[in-house]
C-alpha cells in the first residue's frame, strides 16, 4: 500500500500482536473444548447433582398403629407432638434471640446452646430441633408470636401415647429413637432418622406390622433451603391395628395387687392360650421413653436395684419351690414309684443320706398319702419320693411340662430357665451328681430355675389334663382368619388319671383346709398350689432365723379354675413374699374373684 | 468537534453491532437471573448499555491522539481517585473498591484500566526499539505499578491481574528478550510467594486452594464453583431453557448476574449457548486485534492491542473461573455481565479500538 510509507514501520509490533491473538484463539477453544466435556460429556452426573441440589425429601412420619385390648380399650395411642426447630441463619441477634427463645421455650439458655452447638457442621439454613414432645398447650405461645421470631420452625409428629400410663407397659413394651448406628446399617427407605422403634414387648415384637409407612413429600427448595413447592407426595400409611388379648379390667387389678411389691401376676385362658393379664412389679411408665428422661431419671431407671424395665413374667428365674412338687408327683405316678395309695408318715423332720431334712410344718402332717401331700404342700413325702427317682426320669417329666424350655409366648426376650441333669451338671460343673441334690430337687430347690410364665403354662397344661394346650399368646387372632389355628404344645403322654389325682390335691389345697385356702372362691373351684422358695441356703437361712432375723421367702401361687372346664389359669410370685398361702393366694383370689365378676357381666 | 462523513463511512460497524448484540444477550441473562429479585437490574443494565453508548460516541468523535496527550492527566486523576477511594470509600464485601457519586456506584479501578490503555500508547508511542531495553522496562513498570499497587491494597485482586494483564501485553509487543522474560518469571515467583505470606487476604488463599480443591470447602469458597459447574454441567447440549434453569432461578448459583453470567447461559441454554456466545467473542475480539494493521501509528497500535488483550483477557479468565479451571477472582465477563463501570470500560475500550481504526487515513 502507498500510504504504508509515508507512515513508520509497523511490521514488528503487528505482528506481535497477532502472534497474541492466535494464542488466544487456541486457548479459547481449548476451553470451549472443556465445556464440550463438562456439558455434553458429562451432562448426566450434573444434571444428577442439580436434581439433588434442589429436590428435598422430607419424610412424612407415619403413625404406628394402635394397640387394643381384648375389650377394644386402647392401651396405645398416637398424639400429635411439636417440635420447635431454631433456624440459624434468620437470627438476627444471637444473644437476644436465644435469650427470648430459651424463655419462651422454658429451655435454660446453656441447654439451648449446647443444642445449637452440637448441630454447628449443619448448614446454616437447616433447622435444628430445639425442642420436641410439645403438647399443644406449649406451643401456642410461640405460634401467637410467629412473627417476631422468624428463626423458629414449629412443625408437628404423631406420637406415640399411652393413655393408661404404666398399665402393661411390660407387655406393651417401649419405643427407643433408634441407634445413628442402626440408621447406618439399615436400608435407607425403610428408615428415618429420629424414627422411634419397639425396643421391648409388643411394640418390639410386632413392629413390622406397627411400624406403618413413612410418607414424604418431595420439596423443591432454593439455596437457602427456602421451600419453593412440593413435586411429589407420598401420604403414610399407619401401622396396622394389634388386638391384644390382655383384659385392662384384670390387668389393673393384678398390677394394683403388685402394688409396692415386686413380682409377677399372670392370667391365661388355658383353652386358647391368651393371656388375660401379665404383669410385673415395678413397672415404668413407657410415656417417658418418648417425652425422653432426663440423663439423672434414666441413670436412675437402668440402675434400679429393682430393675423395673424387666419383664420379670418372662425373664425372672426363680425356684420352682413347691409348686415343682406337682412335676414330681406326675414323675412319680408315670414311673410307678408311687400310687395313689403310697402313703408316707410325716413327723416334722426325716432323715436322708445323713442329713436331717424338716418338713415346713415342724409338728408333722402325720401319715400322707399324694393328695394330701399335695394339698397340705408336705415335704417329707417329696422328700422320700425324690429318693426313690433318678433325677434324669424327674428332668425328662418337668421338660414335658414345658420347664427349661420357653413356653413360646409372642414376646421377646423370653428365657429358658433350668431343669438340672446329671448330664447337665457333668458338662457345666464338671460334677458328677449326688443323689442328696435329688432331695432338693424334689423340693424345688436346687438349681431349678423357672418363669412365672412357664409355671402358668405348667398350670394350664394340668388344667387340660395333658390334652393339647396352645401357646401362650398376647395377639388376638383375627376373627375372619380362624383357619390359622395358633399353634400348640404336643400332647402330652402323662395319663388323664395322673392329673386328675394331682387335681385332686390341688382342690384340696384351696377348698379343703390346705396351703391355697387363700384363693378360695366362692362358686368357683379353684385348684391351687402354692410355694415357698428359699432364696439362700438352708444353713444360711437358719443362722438369720437364730439370729432373730426374719428371712423371707419368694411366695408362690399357681391355680386354675373351675376344676372341671377350667377357664382360668392364675399364676403369681411375690418376691421375698414370704408364706405362698399367706401372700401369693390372697392376690390370686382377687384375680379370681374379678375373673368370676367380668364374666357374669 | 463534528465527526467528519468520511470518518463515519470508516467507522467499524461489525465491531460495534457485535458489542451492542452481547450486551443485548447480557441484558437477557440478567433478566432470567435477577427477575426475582428486587432492584430491576435489567433496566438498569439497559440504561447503562445507553449512557456507554453515548461515552463510546463521544471516545469516538475525538481523535485518539488528543485522548493519548492528554494520557498524562488522566494518570495523575486515576491515581488520586484511586487513593481517595482507599481512604473514603465504605466497606462492600470486604473490599474498598467502589465510589459513590450521587445515584451511582462507580469503580474507579475499572476506568483505570483505560487510563492505563492511554497512557501506554503514550508511554511506547516514541518507543521504536526492536526490544525493551532495561531502563524503558524500569519506567514502565514505575508507572503501572503506583495504580496498580493501590488496587492491590483495595483490595480487587480480578482488577490488579486485568491491569498485570495490560502491561504484560504491552510489554509483549514492545517485545521481550529471553533474559528479561527470564527475570518476569522470577520476579513474579518472588511476587507470589512474598505476596500469598503478606498480601494475600484469607478469603483470598481460599480461592486458590479451592481451585486445586473444591471439595474440601463446599459450603464456603468451593461452594460458587461446585454450583458453578453444577450449573454448566446441567444445561447439556441445548440447555434448561430460557428462565428454566434450575440453578439460577432457585438462586443455587452465587453472583448469577455478576460475574457468573456465563454459567446462567451455559445452564439455561446449554452447550450451543456457550458456543454462540464463544463465536461472537472470537469474531470480535478477532476483528479488533487484527485491526492492528489498520493503525496509522505505534500509540494506535498499543491502544488497538491493549483494549483488544483488556477484554480477551476478562473473557478467557471468567470462562475459566466458572468453570472452576481458575480462581474465583471476581473478573467479570465484558458486555454480559451487569454492571455499569465494567460495561462502561469494556465500551469505552471499543471505542477506542473503532477511533484509531476510522482514522487510518487522516492526517497526521
Amino acid at each position: 500500500m502507498p500510504e504504508e510509507r509515508i507512515y513508520e514501520d509497523l511490521t514488528l509490533v503487528r505482528r506481535r500482536a497477532g502472534t497474541v491473538f492466535w494464542i488466544f484463539l487456541a486457548l479459547t477453544v481449548l476451553v470451549v473444548g472443556y465445556y464440550w466435556k463438562v456439558q455434553v460429556l458429562e451432562h448426566v452426573k450434573y444434571a444428577r447433582l442439580a436434581e439433588a441440589n434442589r429436590t428435598r425429601v422430607r419424610v412424612l412420619a407415619a403413625p404406628r398403629g394402635l394397640i387394643y385390648d381384648r375389650t377394644g380399650e386402647i392401651l396405645a395411642d398416637n398424639r400429635a407432638s411439636f417440635k420447635v426447630s431454631l433456624v440459624r441463619e434468620n437470627v438476627k441477634d444471637e444473644d437476644a434471640s436465644f435469650a427470648e427463645i430459651s424463655r419462651l421455650l422454658g429451655l435454660d439458655e446453656p441447654t439451648l446452646r449446647a443444642r445449637v452447638e452440637f448441630h454447628k457442621d449443619l448448614p446454616l439454613f437447616e433447622p435444628i430441633v430445639v425442642a420436641d414432645g410439645l403438647d399443644r398447650d406449649a406451643i401456642i405461645p410461640i405460634e401467637s408470636r410467629r412473627r417476631e421470631f422468624p428463626e423458629l420452625v414449629v412443625e408437628s409428629e404423631p406420637q406415640r401415647f399411652y393413655p393408661k400410663e404404666s398399665l402393661a407397659a411390660h407387655v406393651l413394651g417401649y419405643l427407643q429413637e433408634r441407634t445413628p448406628e442402626e440408621v447406618r446399617a439399615g436400608t435407607p427407605s425403610r428408615l428415618r432418622a429420629g424414627e422411634m422403634v419397639g425396643r421391648s414387648g409388643v411394640e418390639k415384637q410386632y413392629d413390622d406390622i406397627l411400624r406403618g409407612e413413612d410418607g414424604s413429600v418431595v420439596e423443591v427448595v432454593d439455596s437457602l433451603g427456602r421451600v419453593q413447592g412440593a413435586q411429589a407426595h407420598q401420604y403414610p400409611v399407619q401401622g396396622g391395628r394389634i388386638d391384644l388379648t390382655i383384659d385392662h379390667r384384670l390387668q389393673s387389678l393384678a398390677e394394683e395387687a403388685l402394688a409396692g411389691r415386686e413380682g409377677v401376676v399372670v392370667a391365661l385362658d388355658p383353652n386358647s392360650g391368651e393371656v388375660l393379664a401379665l404383669a410385673s412389679s415395678p413397672t415404668f411408665d413407657p410415656n417417658r421413653f418418648i417425652t425422653r428422661f432426663t440423663p439423672t431419671e434414666w441413670l436412675g431407671l437402668i440402675n434400679d436395684p429393682l430393675s423395673p424395665l424387666e419383664n420379670r413374667a418372662i425373664r425372672g428365674l426363680y425356684a420352682p419351690g413347691s409348686l415343682f412338687k406337682l412335676v414330681m408327683s406326675l414323675a412319680g405316678l408315670d414311673a410307678g414309684t408311687i400310687t395313689e395309695a403310697t402313703s408316707v408318715y410325716c413327723s416334722g423332720a426325716t432323715e436322708i443320706y445323713g442329713a436331717v431334712r424338716h418338713c415346713w410344718f415342724a409338728p408333722g402332717h402325720g401319715a400322707m398319702n399324694l393328695t394330701d401331700a399335695i394339698k397340705n404342700s408336705c415335704n417329707i413325702f417329696f422328700y422320700q419320693l425324690g429318693r426313690r427317682m433318678d433325677i434324669d426320669e424327674i428332668a425328662k417329666a418337668a421338660a414335658r411340662m414345658g420347664l427349661g424350655a420357653k413356653t413360646g409366648i409372642d414376646l421377646a426376650g423370653e428365657k429358658e430357665g433350668l431343669v438340672p441333669t446329671s448330664g447337665w451338671k457333668r458338662k457345666v460343673l464338671g460334677e458328677p451328681w449326688y443323689p442328696g441334690e435329688t432331695i432338693s430337687v424334689a423340693i424345688g430347690q436346687g438349681q431349678l430355675q423357672v418363669t412365672p410364665l412357664q409355671v402358668a403354662a405348667m398350670t394350664a397344661r394340668i388344667a387340660l389334663r395333658g390334652k393339647s394346650v396352645p401357646l401362650p399368646r398376647l395377639l388376638r387372632p383375627e376373627p375372619e382368619s380362624g383357619a390359622a389355628a395358633p399353634p400348640a404344645a404336643p400332647a402330652n403322654p402323662f395319663k388323664e388319671a395322673f392329673f386328675e389325682r394331682i387335681i385332686a390335691g390341688m382342690w384340696k389345697s384351696a377348698n379343703d383346709g390346705g396351703t391355697g385356702q387363700g384363693a378360695r372362691v366362692e362358686g368357683l373351684d379353684v385348684c391351687a398350689k402354692t410355694g415357698s422358695t428359699q432364696v439362700m441356703s438352708r444353713e444360711s437361712a437358719e443362722r438369720l432365723a437364730r439370729a432373730g432375723r426374719e428371712v423371707k421367702t419368694h411366695s408362690w401361687f399357681s391355680g386354675f379354675a373351675p376344676r372341671e372346664h377350667p377357664r382360668i389359669v392364675v399364676t403369681v410370685l411375690v418376691e421375698f413374699g414370704g408364706g405362698g398361702g399367706a401372700t401369693a393366694a390372697p392376690v390370686a383370689r382377687r384375680i379370681f374373684e374379678k375373673f368370676l365378676e367380668l364374666e357374669k357381666r | 468537534m463534528m465527526i467528519d462523513r468520511r470518518l463515519v463511512q470508516e467507522i467499524d460497524w461489525v465491531i460495534l453491532a457485535l458489542v451492542i448484540l452481547q450486551a443485548l444477550i447480557g441484558v437477557f441473562f440478567i433478566y432470567s437471573s435477577s427477575h426475582f429479585l428486587a432492584g430491576n437490574y435489567h433496566v438498569r443494565q439497559l440504561i447503562w448499555l445507553g449512557i456507554s453508548l453515548a461515552v463510546l460516541v463521544f471516545v469516538v468523535a475525538i481523535d485518539y491522539k488528543f485522548f493519548v496527550s492528554l494520557s498524562v492527566y488522566f494518570y495523575g486523576l486515576i491515581v488520586a481517585v484511586l487513593a481517595a477511594t482507599l481512604v473514603f470509600a465504605r466497606l462492600v464485601a470486604g473490599t474498598k473498591s467502589w465510589i459513590t457519586l450521587g445515584l451511582v456506584r462507580l469503580q474507579p479501578s475499572e476506568l483505570a484500566k483505560i487510563v492505563m490503555i492511554l497512557v501506554f500508547a503514550r508511554f511506547f508511542a516514541e518507543y521504536k526499539g526492536a526490544y525493551l531495553t532495561a531502563s524503558t522496562t524500569f519506567w514502565a513498570l514505575v508507572v503501572a505499578g503506583v495504580p496498580l499497587f493501590l488496587i492491590v491494597l483495595q483490595p480487587d485482586l480480578g482488577t490488579a491481574m486485568t491491569f498485570a494483564a495490560i502491561v504484560g501485553g504491552a510489554f509483549i509487543l514492545a517485545g521481550l528478550r529471553r533474559k528479561t522474560i527470564a527475570l518476569f518469571i522470577v520476579a513474579a515467583l518472588l511476587a507470589g510467594v512474598g505476596g500469598w505470606s503478606l498480601v494475600l487476604k484469607d478469603y483470598q488463599k481460599r480461592r486458590v486452594t479451592t481451585l486445586l480443591n473444591p471439595q474440601g470447602d463446599p459450603r464456603g469458597s468451593g461452594y460458587q464453583v461446585i454450583q458453578s459447574k453444577i450449573a454448566i454441567g446441567s444445561g447439556g447440549f441445548a440447555g434448561a431453557g430460557f428462565m428454566k434453569g434450575t440453578q439460577s432461578q432457585l438462586r443455587f448459583l452465587p453472583a448469577r448476574h455478576t460475574d457468573f453470567i456465563f454459567s446462567v447461559i451455559g445452564e439455561e441454554a446449554g452447550f450451543l449457548g456457550v458456543l454462540i456466545v464463544a463465536a461472537l467473542y472470537l469474531a470480535l475480539l478477532a476483528r479488533m486485534f487484527l485491526s492492528v494493521a489498520k493503525a496509522r501509528d505505534r500509540a494506535g497500535v498499543y491502544i488497538i492491542f491493549t483494549a483488544s488483550l483488556l477484554i480477551a483477557f476478562q473473557f478467557l479468565v471468567n470462562i475459566l473461573m466458572i468453570i472452576g479451571l481458575f480462581p474465583v477472582v471476581g473478573i467479570t465477563l465484558p458486555f454480559l455481565s451487569y454492571g455499569g463501570s465494567s460495561l462502561l470500560t469494556s465500551f469505552v475500550a471499543c471505542g477506542l479500538v473503532l477511533n484509531v481504526k476510522m482514522r487510518r487515513f487522516a492526517n497526521v
